[in-house]
């Protein structure tokens, strides 16, 4: 059997050497890394085939003839939830070993040769039929808001999604009332159909480009300017999977995390608790790992006065996956529920009354995983969360009022832009002082952008003690500045000091130019 | 919870299904696939069927079930190895991935031990212990984030912290193991029921070592018991180059054998540092080596003294300070070193044990096998490390990297050479496996083969634990 498809990861697949770590490591002490049982698959069901060193091992034999495709190596394909997180713990490549990207791959071999799961062919059925996977009607799409009328322009579309439109339905809703309370100018699409996710997901990709050209035309005939959508799903195959398969738009995609954050910082929306509250946050896979938006959510949440975010063991790019993706839910229901119930598990571990996620798949996952289990943790996505806290525009204070410090380190290094050259467009690095964070983006020769947040996904994260910065911050030129630098790094006191977390493996760091940085700070 | 159905034509299938169900055992030629290689080129038989026990009731009753059938059972813990020595050498084996034996079973304070299940990972265990206040002397094999504790004391496992504690079995107190006849013994003061395992010499011969380095050949490990240390906080940094291999090797020798370091590691030449951290010596032209060490103590002074002790030995051998950079990046990307080399090709090793005055010599023997290949030149490129270990050895991590599947040829070639030049300049393989087998039994006295061959009819007459291992590939 030709696998196509597969046979362009070849190099890639042979290059695995089977460290293991994408199977089994623990790298919160070690390297201080919140990497921890990387596959949530595996960690259910025990054996190193699912793990993305066993996939490797499988899909070399099946490209060696070693193997060949039958219904069980189908079966196997499928417990894949493509969450990356496999790949995020890889350090192997720059990028690390492109599990998720294979096993699509691989996927659309086996459905190109024939092989089928029944389930599968009814969902893509479903989306050619009525623009959805639930067998549902496409006239109902919309039922969940009343009767309403929408504009036909606006400034934002709010892109539902199926799963909110149909089975999350409050996710929709409640998204669609914090709209309006906001005052947002927006409407939803009268024919909005399947984003084309699943199909993607489960290597049924046929109507993909079909899908999209309707949607991208429907919302061009809108006139907005900025996209919403509430789902992880979706807003993963707006902004990765289109462009990638050669789709371009002219509108801006935003998650709703995205776009509340940006309302947060422009001090346009405010929200409050009555009562002290602890929550914690699932980060969705097609969120976080596959368009790398972490610090959003939590922002928004951090934005809730009397609100406690409380982490999760794994978290951000480590986080375990909440079983639901890559038609893992769909064609191994019990796999899913389990692989929830052990993040719910995590969650309790937390002190935190809630959980919060971002995405309708994982709150549906999760939900239904709390009942397979039992765990009666509250879990709300995020746009229902923070609903009943908002309060009047006119109690928005926008941001905190800034840390002088940090102030004046930000200021310094938009002054001495010199200090990153040699790091490639797109570094970026995060800065924190006593837990006060600012991020600097490399867009180019000696000009760069500091940002008073967080940056999403960092290359490097750089610790200073409030003496070191005051030190630093004294250097007139850059080279006196790097001097400093490496001094303080190499010679630290109590008070002075600076440490860091590298957040990409070093082959990755050098290519973005981390070698003539770390050079010119005098650490090398 | 099963996916894949098994193909349940095994012959021991369903007896193994009654020992430990039906979701911890399978035959399906798919998930078997992902059993059969470790972390190494090198290949040898698949097993037949794959368990995971989770108890050591349970381990007994599947060794017993396989002595009663006469079947080969072999044991497999992270299967990161590099040697080939967890893959079977005969077909239909039974392999146990020990995996899920991966709790810590008891943390004695009083007498300084922590007993683990053998399918622990260092990595994990040094973040159980780190929450209780306390480490570990021998930290993990450089692949410590999937290597298992058993695995490593079953194939004379070596790495981080090496060059104060040694190499894995130093740090052992007590084994619990499954014999061939699926009784379990105690060894260490675990002779005595009423005693804790606190000591490994007492009253016997050293039964514990009988079975350290055996490979699983002579029983199968299900409990180890390890020395552990207080945490200790401060740590003391120090990268220093030299002008010639001698020079360093000279410093590192006597650094080794004051017994300074946690862990001093030696880059032997210019492409070993350029392979390992690109950029490192671009400041430093007239450096052709460098090492990295490291120091840790309970006490700051302490380490701070003894850092400035091995800069001052050093820089008497000729050493230039280089800073602290590459000694910081070592120790705090702890079991993550080696992966991103994998970003240079698939690798193959020559790992070894040597005297580290032999240092300079098997370089020269390596350098002109990298000469007359044209390396780096024709893709592959090499790292030459050495990991001091306790008072006055080193390793030899002599790796070089086949850039595509199409050099893999010439790379072989390459690195057969090179293990041909190890031996023959005093090298001694710590693991054997595939990797060293041959080489190894060519040049090993008879009267010490024997003896082993001895004991392993004693202890396994059926010869069904890992069959076939020191008899050859």
């Amino acid at each position: 059997m030709e696998l196509r498809n597969l046979q362009q990861y070849q190099d890639e697949l042979w290059l695995c050497a089977r460290c293991g770590d994408c199977s089994l490591a623990d790298k919160i002490v070690a390297s201080h890394r919140d990497v921890y049982h990387p596959c949530a698959v595996k960690n259910v069901l025990g054996f190193e085939a699912y793990a993305s060193r066993g996939r490797i091992m499988i899909m070399n034999d099946l490209l060696d003839g070693a193997l060949e495709v039958n219904q069980d190596v189908v079966d196997w394909l499928y417990t894949c939830t493509t969450c990356k997180s496999c790949q995020e713990a890889c350090m192997a490549t720059a990028e690390g070993i492109r599990l998720p990207e294979m096993v699509e791959a691989l996927r659309r071999d086996v459905v190109a040769a024939g092989f089928d799961v029944p389930r599968h062919r009814e969902i893509e059925e479903s989306i050619v039929a009525e623009g959805n996977p639930y067998r549902e009607l496409a006239s109902k799409r919309l039922e969940l808001f009343g009767d309403r009328d929408w504009p036909e322009q606006a400034e934002v579309v709010y892109f539902v999604g199926c799963t909110s439109a149909y089975r999350e339905k409050e996710i929709a809703q409640t998204t669609v009332e914090l709209l309006d309370k906001i005052g947002v100018d927006y409407t939803v699409l009268q024919d909005e159909r399947c984003c084309g996710s699943v199909l993607l997901r489960l290597g049924h990709t046929e109507h993909f480009d079909e899908l999209t050209r309707h949607n991208i035309e429907a919302i061009e005939r809108t006139g907005a300017k900025t996209v919403v959508t509430a789902c992880a799903g979706c807003y993963r195959t707006w902004k990765i999977d289109m462009p990638r398969e050669g789709h371009k738009y002219k509108f801006e995609v935003l998650h709703i995390t995205e776009y509340l954050d940006r309302l947060v910082q422009e001090g346009r929306v405010a929200f409050e608790s009555p009562e002290p509250i602890v929550v914690t946050y699932h980060d969705p896979c097609h969120l976080g790992r596959h368009a790398e938006v972490y610090e959003a959510p939590r922002r928004v949440l951090q934005a809730v006065r009397s609100l406690e975010l409380v982490e999760m063991r794994t978290n951000r790019r480590y986080a375990h996956c909440c079983g639901s993706g890559g038609g893992v839910k769909s064609t191994y229901g019990q796999l899913a529920n389990q692989v929830a119930a052990n993040r719910l598990e995590e969650a309790e571990e937390t002190g935190a009354t809630t959980l919060v996620t971002a995405c309708p798949f994982c709150h549906r996952g999760l939900t239904d995983g709390a009942k397979y289990a039992g765990k009666e943790i509250d879990i709300v996505d995020l746009p229902t969360f923070v609903l009943p806290y908002l309060v009047e525009r006119e109690k928005a204070v926008g941001v905190e009022g800034e840390n002088p410090l940090k102030e004046r380190f930000m200021e310094y290094l938009r002054a001495h832009p010199k200090i990153f050259d040699g790091l490639k467009r797109g570094a970026v690095i995060d800065y924190d002082i006593d837990g006060d964070r600012f991020h600097v983006l490399v867009t180019g020769k000696s000009a760069i952008e500091v940002q008073p947040v967080r940056a999403e996904n960092p290359d490097v994260e750089l610790l200073f003690s409030r003496g070191a910065v005051e030190r630093l911050i004294q250097n007139e030129s850059e080279d006196d500045y790097a001097a400093e630098f490496g001094r303080l790094f190499k010679e630290p006191t109590d008070e002075e000091w600076i440490k860091f977390n590298l957040r990409l493996n070093i082959v990755k760091l050098l290519m973005k130019g981390y070698r003539k940085f770390a050079q010119k700070a005098g650490l090398i | 919870m099963r996916i894949v159905t098994s193909s349940k034509g095994h012959p021991l299938y369903e007896e193994l299904v009654s020992i430990v169900g039906a979701d911890r055992v399978t035959d399906s030629p798919v998930i078997l696939s992902a059993y059969s290689k470790d972390a190494s080129h090198l290949t040898a038989e698949r097993p037949g069927i794959v368990v995971l026990p989770q108890s050591v009731e349970e381990v007994q009753a599947i060794v017993r079930l396989c002595a009663s059938t006469k079947t080969a059972l072999v044991t497999a813990g992270g299967r990161n190895g590099i040697c080939g020595a967890c893959l079977p050498r005969v077909r239909d084996a039974v392999m146990l991935d020990m995996v899920k034996m991966d709790g810590l079973v008891r943390l004695d304070e009083d007498v300084m031990t922590v007993t683990v299940e053998a399918g622990l990972r260092w990595a994990e265990l040094i973040h159980m212990l780190d929450e209780r206040g306390y480490k570990l002397g021998f930290r993990g094999p450089y692949g410590g984030s999937a290597g298992t504790v058993g695995g490593s004391v079953s194939s004379n496992s070596i790495g981080y912290a090496a060059s104060k504690f040694g190499p894995a079995n130093e740090g052992v107190v007590s084994l619990q193991v499954v014999l061939a006849n699926g009784e379990v013994l105690r060894t260490g003061t675990g002779w005595n029921p009423n005693a804790s395992l606190f000591g490994r010499y007492s009253a016997y011969n050293d039964l514990t070592g009988l079975f350290l380095g055996d490979y699983g050949t002579l029983g199968v490990k299900t409990k180890v018991t390890l020395k552990i240390y207080p945490r200790a906080e401060h740590l003391a940094y120090g990268d220093f180059g030299f002008k010639t291999l001698e020079d360093a090797t000279a410093a590192f020798l006597e650094i080794q054998k004051r017994g300074l370091t946690e862990e001093l590691n030696l880059l032997a030449d210019r492409q070993s540092t350029d392979t390992f951290f690109p950029g490192f010596l671009d400041s430093h032209p007239e450096i052709k080596a460098m090492f990295a060490a490291i120091v840790q103590e309970d006490d700051e002074e302490l380490a701070r003294r003894k850092m400035e002790i091995v800069r001052e030995i050093a820089l008497r051998h000729g050493g230039k300070d280089l800073g602290n950079f590459a000694s910081q990046m070592h120790w705090g990307e702890m079991f993550n070193l080696v992966q991103p080399l994998f970003n240079n090709g698939f690798w193959l090793n020559t790992c070894h044990l040597r005297p580290i005055p032999s240092i300079p010599t098997v370089m020269k023997r390596l350098w002109v096998i990298f000469k007359k290949y044209k390396m780096p030149k024709n893709g592959i490129k090499w790292i030459a490390s050495c990991l001091g270990s306790e008072r006055a050895y080193t390793t030899g991590w002599f790796t070089i990297f086949s850039p595509t599947r199409e050099k893999m040829d010439e790379a072989l070639k390459i690195w057969n050479e090179m293990l041909d030049a190890i031996m023959e300049t005093g090298g001694c393989p710590y693991w054997s496996g595939r990797l060293w087998e041959n080489r190894v039994l060519a040049r090993t006295d008879p009267v010490f083969l024997a003896t082993y061959r001895t004991l392993k009819r004693a202890l396994d007459p059926d010869n069904i634990l890992n069959p076939h291992v020191f008899e050859g590939v």
